[in-house]
């Protein structure tokens, strides 16, 4: 099971989908496009503590990190 | 006279431990908890390290290879630091929304180590000092 994981004030909301399941796939990917067009950053890790940004959705990824668009303090 | 006597061996670090496993279990279902459970995976096994035992970590620029210092905090808790661990300048950015602090330093994490850039244009420069930077309580 794939996971995206959308940071809130709950701490995250979890999406979990089966890869392998084109309905699910479908609308994980659905998911991924409308957070990043409202301004989420998508994030993958690569390695242990390596992250890597991503634009467009991966369907491998097993996890997603979603958070929103930074802005100064 | 007022009753106090000294723990017998062995009490306070019990007590200690104790403590720790709460701060470290306990919470874990209070957003903050949450959000600093998925910090934790996130960081490299060094930054976890470093992160648990000085309560920040350190992480490499994308595009200048400058190195920052993430404190545990929402605001004003990143600085730059320079080769001897010197604090530099501050940056001061988040992501919107009221996001626990684990959330918010993962955000922190992420940008500097992917769109260093970016963070640096929307950053607010601040001077850091130690009163910016005190450690409150454990959370590592």
């Amino acid at each position: 099971m794939a996971i995206q994981i959308v940071m809130d004030r709950t701490g995250d909301s979890r999406h979990h989908f089966n890869s392998h399941d084109a309905q699910e796939l479908a609308k994980a990917e659905q998911r991924f496009y409308e957070l990043t067009k409202v301004g989420f950053t998508a994030a993958v890790r690569t390695g242990p503590g390596q992250v890597c940004q991503i634009r467009s959705f991966d369907p491998n990824a097993e996890e997603t990190v979603f958070f929103p668009r930074l802005v100064g303090g | 006279m007022f009753g106090f006597r000294p723990l017998p061996p062995g009490v306070r670090s019990r007590k200690r431990a104790t403590r720790a496993l709460f701060i470290s279990h306990g919470s874990e279902g209070t957003p903050e908890g949450r959000s600093l459970a998925l910090l934790r995976k996130w960081l490299s096994p060094s930054q976890r390290e470093q992160f648990g035992r000085k309560s920040y970590f350190e992480v490499v620029g994308s595009d200048s290879g400058r190195r920052y210092r993430i404190h545990a905090g929402a605001s004003v808790n990143v600085c730059e630091i320079d080769e001897k661990g010197c604090l530099q300048e501050g940056l001061c950015f988040m992501p919107i929304g009221a996001l626990p602090i684990g959330d918010v330093m993962l955000a922190q994490k992420i940008a500097l180590e992917t769109c260093e850039r970016e963070v640096r244009t929307v950053a607010r420069r601040f001077t850091p000092n130690g009163f910016h930077f005190r450690q409150i309580r454990p959370l590592g």
